[in-house]
């Protein structure tokens, strides 16, 4: 559904790139986690899959259509939740949806189910200048579905909302997956991405460092690490370390050798661990 | 029917924004100057302080010559107050001026610095000639220190025989005198009706960017044009609306609101299609500001020509707002030339069509960089 080859953008249009030769396929129905600390490239990237910057160099697919010649009937199959709330504040919830929905050349969603299924349909009726900015948030995720999308480009959809509510949106994925529907999430939060994604990508300074799916990451990564507390020098000291790794290996027999062990066991790695083991950055 | 959901909902949105209601308050604003402040016709008398100095007899004759233009034929015998003294003067009123006769050079040059207004001596010497002194201001024009001076070369009897001899001849009577008031509209149409919406649009676009608005809908299948001309056709509505609130009420039924509503719209669009294409080089209203800046001086140039006949600098015919007023010159004289108007108003939707294709090409690439 969506095939990205050699793709770079600048966007001062020179060789200072926010993605670099940045190459992945996804596949229909599959959740794509978009994995990577701020100013990594993840928005950059999803806006040139959009349409929204334009593609400057390599070869971009979206639901057969090429973006570089892009056409108004690719938007009628993609649709797209921002991470930063934007609707129409003086409309109302439906509104704002049924004014979406006219934009599309397709079939699409009843607006009042929707607010339902988000968890604000007795708010249709209220202009969203008077929603909080989680209500907002959750407007705007309904309002990516309004055309029925077979593309999904989710920006930080649970950023923002409380636990309940999160629920509910990694639920509506789901649900949208059992429909075939292919997703592209970007996002920092790897929880989110632990539990929805079939594949995640990890992608630091505009490159993409690795792809592959959680499991087989915390398989490669996660029986292999000791989380191993000691006391050095009077003080508790906490350190994760790989069991394969030479470097950490030789760090574990010097801690076994010279310190007071207080406690050591082997662990499974979250995604996080895993991404700055594997990217040597954090995700902030 | 894209365009259609697009414009009705612009339209909604426009009716509950702020510059919509700038907009209105801004219409009356103007309708209230015009109708209140704004007299039917600019008071064009002139004040003057003179002083006889001459034999009495002389003098009386003058003052008769004086009395012969009066209103009522009579002095008014009144005092002018300068700082805190009081001056007796002689008040001679005719349809254009406003003579008061002194007693002494010394109170004329008074009068003349703290009014600021012209004072003359008309000297008689003892052979009967006369000469003339002037207090002037110091701002007058150099031609009109030059027809001082030449003007008393001859008697006047001389020169008026000479001005009765003239034959002055009318080669078209084919125009249409219209009061100082509504010889107002056209610089004030200009810029309510066309060019306000330059900038209220370039403002709507602006808002869109930083409501992060313009992203939702460039996902969305509808196309950056229609998007544009939505807007377009709510500034267009919005500037309708505003002329009809201060044409209709000043010019009653002496205007043709067709060629009125032809020429709006075409102006309006042009307009419209700059302030599109300002908001397509720029994320945000500040960011545009100096542009914003250098457009309005640049479109008040011909505003002030207008109102200063004797300057029209060749340049000024670059500039649309030239013309923009000139057309609604045309349009609010009876008997305006309405081919002139159709022209223009050619002219101006070819000149917004192209600004339009180029501004759509501008947005398409950056509408929401």
């Amino acid at each position: 559904m969506i095939t990205v080859k050699n793709l770079y953008h600048s966007y001062s249009k020179d060789d200072k790139y926010a993605v670099k030769d940045a190459s992945f396929e996804i596949e229909k129905g599959e959740i794509f986690g978009f994995l990577g600390p701020s100013g990594a490239g993840k928005s950059t990237t999803q806006g040139v899959l959009t349409g929204l910057l334009q593609l400057q160099k390599g070869e971009v697919t979206v639901a057969g259509y090429d973006v570089k010649k892009i056409s108004n009937k690719m938007f009628n199959q993609i649709g797209m939740s921002f991470e930063q709330s934007n609707v129409y504040n003086k409309m109302t919830a439906k509104e704002n949806l049924v004014f979406y929905s006219r934009l599309f050349d397709v079939e699409t969603r009843d607006p009042q189910e929707l607010l339902d299924m988000v968890g604000i349909g007795d708010k249709a009726d209220i202009k969203a200048g008077e929603f909080s900015k989680g209500m907002k948030h959750r407007l705007t995720f309904a309002r990516s579905m309004i055309n029925n999308p077979t593309i999904w480009f989710l920006d930080e959809p649970t950023t923002g909302l409380d636990p309940a509510i999160a629920a509910t949106i990694k639920d509506i994925i789901w649900e949208e997956k059992k429909q075939e529907v292919t997703t592209f999430l970007t996002t920092h939060n790897m929880f989110i991405a632990d539990e929805l994604c079939d594949r995640v990508a990890f992608i630091v300074d505009g490159e993409i460092k690795l792809i592959d799916s959680p499991k087989n990451l915390k398989l490669q990564y996660g029986a292999k690490l000791v989380d191993i507390e000691y006391i050095k020098d009077g003080e508790p000291v906490k350190e994760s370390l790989s069991t394969i790794e030479d470097k950490d290996r030789k760090k574990i027999k010097e801690i076994l050798d010279t310190y007071e062990i207080q406690t050591m066991h082997t662990k499974e790695a979250t995604l996080e661990e895993i991404f700055i083991k594997v990217t040597g950055r954090g995700l902030v | 029917m894209k365009l259609w959901y697009s414009f009705t909902k612009e339209l909604k949105l426009a009716s509950k924004s702020f510059y919509f209601y700038i907009e209105l308050i801004f219409a009356v604003l103007i309708l209230v100057i015009v109708l209140f402040v704004i007299p039917e016709n600019f008071n064009s008398t002139t004040t003057e302080y003179v002083l006889l100095d001459m034999p009495d007899s002389a003098a009386a004759a003058m003052e008769e010559s004086f009395l012969d233009e009066d209103l009522d034929g009579k002095y008014e015998n009144t005092e002018i107050k300068v700082k805190k003294e009081m001056i007796p003067v002689r008040l001679i009123e005719t349809e254009d001026r406003m003579v008061y006769l002194v007693e002494n050079e010394d109170d004329l040059e008074k009068l003349a610095d703290s009014k600021k207004q012209l004072g003359a001596v008309i000297r008689m010497d003892e052979s009967g000639n006369i000469s003339y002194t002037y207090y002037l201001q110091g701002y007058e024009t150099e031609r009109l220190k030059n027809l001082y001076k030449v003007i008393h070369n001859s008697d006047m009897a001389t020169l008026e025989a000479a001005l009765d001899d003239q034959e002055v001849r009318t080669i078209s009577t084919d125009y249409t005198v219209v009061s100082d008031r509504v010889n107002t509209m056209p610089s004030l149409l200009t810029f309510n009706g066309s060019l306000m919406g330059m900038f209220i649009i370039a403002a709507y676009i602006f808002l869109d960017k930083e409501q992060g608005i313009i992203k939702a809908y460039a996902v969305t299948a509808s196309t950056v044009w229609q998007y544009l001309l939505s807007k377009t056709l709510v500034i267009t509505i919005t500037a309708i609306v505003t002329t009809a609130i201060i044409t209709i009420p000043i010019l009653g039924g002496s205007a043709n609101y067709l060629l009125m509503l032809v020429f709006l719209i075409s102006t309006g669009f042009f307009a419209s299609s700059i302030g599109l294409l300002l908001s397509a080089f720029f994320d945000s209203m500040n960011k545009a500001f100096n542009a914003i800046f250098i457009l309005m001086v640049m479109i008040l140039v011909p505003a002030i020509a207008y109102f200063i006949p004797g300057w029209e600098p060749f340049w000024i015919k670059f500039i649309p707002s030239h013309y923009i007023i000139t057309g609604f010159r045309e349009v609010i004289v009876k008997g305006g030339d309405a081919g002139y108007v159709l022209l223009l108003s050619l002219c101006f939707l070819v000149g917004g069509f192209l600004l339009f294709i180029w501004a759509n090409a501008r947005h398409k690439k950056c509408l929401t960089a």
